[in-house]
């Protein structure tokens, strides 16, 4: 059965057509050949998805392949990082099931075209930051609030290549969410170590960052 | 796992709008939906997702034509949907400042500037706080008022739930799918449920509903670990242990935006005429966020149709 519903893909299609206006590879880091269930129904949603749409390719590759994944930049496998010519980190830690396939639908609309949905005010404040930041946005599938929070840090990764922006499946990675402590969702951690719990808008989010930053 | 794509929106750029509608629950798009079938151009502005607060609920069972229920979230998007084929904009952006007090009105969002020659109020509620010791202290550290998003965290915990009330007990039914035991906590002598629900709790053998008590504290170190609670009426004060706790304990009005400009009543509720006009000319309420006897998706609806439907007619009034 498939994963991804007629109705759906019919959408799809076309949010893909009309975004798409270069070439977006998805880049999968799983288990390959073998694998829970996870693994498998991962591999399955992306390869519904990039039939979707010629600009869309997927590539597979095995957690195992450690110097493969640091080349990447990637920490932890499943991984699933939305590439293109345009500049960004935009990165999925597990699967974006349930309210967190749109995000998954946002990244690939934003580095297959030059889309930027954040005030210039953000933009500039983002263009400033002269250090390595790297966000990663707790979730579960079934918070409505949190691909807001997605969104702003794969869109932070869009305007300065030092940001790196990652959704983490919590309940998947369990023992990474007792390390930071998250038991709320969205839960916000910069650098590994402070961090912040809501969805706000882009300045609010901004402001976030930077004082974790401190 | 479900992988159901919510539709994107696709702004317009347009700056002007003779309606815009703030929030996007029940009523703010049905309100959309008869201004959009009445060629009004609006603008629906969400900070969250489309649905409002009715996407935090797993399933909805009184709202009619779903005989089986129908999860707040698909409701919420078929509303958006609905909206959109007349012609409504559906914007992602929180609303940060209103002006009122010229025409048209000035709109600051958290992306840019709009006007508009109405608005329609439709910001809904957000869960009260206790406003107990430790409440702040663990927030997001064990406390939540998200069950849909953060029950996960306590698979196999005890946790406790205060307000036993209809979200109260939903949510509780939904949390003891994770957590080991669930203790609902009641102000009251007895839980102001819907009867459907009281027999569905009673039924459930991880929840124990402890009416006429209260919650004296919340404590831990690090993370939530123990809450002191009293019973009301012999006054003692015993200690629970748990590592979770939700909180749905009423509701208060989202009204920041509007609490110093429009009228209110006592309890912060915007106030309405009849035609769900507020205190300044052009400016509407509905649903939740206004003085009502009753806050369900079906009496939403019925405001935002009767708000999109006075809008139309002010304006056509105005011209």
């Amino acid at each position: 059965m498939e994963l991804i519903s007629e109705e759906d893909k019919k959408y799809l299609r076309e949010e893909f057509d009309k975004a798409l206006k270069r070439e977006v590879e998805i880049l999968y880091f799983g288990e390959q050949g073998k694998g829970s269930q996870y693994s498998i129904q991962t591999k399955e949603l992306l390869e519904e998805l990039v039939a979707l749409n010629d600009n869309l390719s997927l590539t597979l590759k095995n957690c195992d392949d450690a110097d493969e994944m640091k080349s990447e930049g990637l920490s932890f496998c499943p991984s699933i990082k939305v590439k293109s010519e345009r500049s960004g980190f935009v990165n999925f830690y597990g699967i974006p099931a349930g309210h967190e396939f749109i995000s998954l639908v946002e990244a690939i609309n934003d580095m297959g075209s030059n889309n930027l949905s954040l005030p210039d005010d953000v933009v500039e404040g983002l263009k400033g930051i002269d250090e390595n930041v790297d966000i990663k946005v707790f979730i579960t599938h079934s918070c409505p609030y949190c691909p807001g929070a997605v969104r702003n840090a794969h869109q932070f990764s869009l305007v300065n290549e030092k940001i790196k922006g990652s959704m983490v499946d919590a309940n998947y990675f369990g023992k990474l969410s007792m390390k930071h402590g998250v038991s709320s969702v969205p839960h916000i951690i910069v650098n590994d170590k402070t961090g912040f719990v809501g969805n706000m808008p882009p300045n609010l989010f901004l402001d976030k960052v930077k004082e974790a930053l401190k | 796992m479900d992988f159901s794509v919510r539709k994107n929106e696709h702004g317009s750029g347009r700056k002007h709008f003779s309606a815009a509608v703030i929030g996007s629950g029940p009523a703010g798009l049905t309100a959309a939906i008869y201004l959009g079938r009445s060629k009004v151009d609006t603008v629906v502005f969400e900070k969250v997702i489309p649905g409002g607060y009715v996407v935090n609920v797993e399933k909805i069972e009184n709202y009619p034509g779903f005989v089986e229920g129908i999860s707040g979230e698909k409701l919420g998007e078929l509303y958006a949907r609905h909206a959109e084929r007349f012609g409504a904009e559906i914007r992602s952006e929180e609303v940060t400042k209103l002006t009122l007090n010229e025409v048209p009105f000035r709109i600051e969002t958290s992306h840019g500037s709009y006007t508009s020659d109405s608005l329609i109020l439709a910001t809904g509620t957000s869960n009260k706080k206790l406003g107990v010791p430790g409440e702040e202290e663990f927030t997001h550290k064990g406390i939540s008022f998200c069950a849909t998003c953060d029950a996960p965290f306590f698979e196999g915990e005890d946790v406790v739930v205060v307000g036993a009330g209809n979200s109260g007990v939903q949510e509780s039914l939904y949390i003891s799918r994770f957590a080991k035991h669930i203790t609902i906590m009641e102000f009251l002598d007895h839980s102001t449920a819907e009867p459907i629900l009281i027999d569905r709790l009673n039924e459930n053998n991880k929840i124990e509903l402890l009416t006429s008590h209260s919650v004296v504290s919340f404590k831990g170190e690090k993370f939530l670990s123990n809450v002191d609670v009293k019973d009301i009426k012999s006054g003692e004060v015993k200690n629970l242990k748990v590592k979770g706790a939700f909180i749905y304990a009423g509701e208060i009005p989202n009204n920041d935006l509007v609490k110093d400009t429009i009228k209110l009543d006592e309890k912060g509720f915007i106030v309405t005429d009849d035609s769900l006009r507020t205190s300044i000319k052009g400016i509407f309420a509905a649903g939740d966020v206004r003085n009502t006897p009753l806050r369900q998706v079906a009496t939403a609806i019925g405001d935002g149709a009767i708000a999109g439907h006075e809008v139309y007619k002010f304006l056509e009034e105005s011209k």
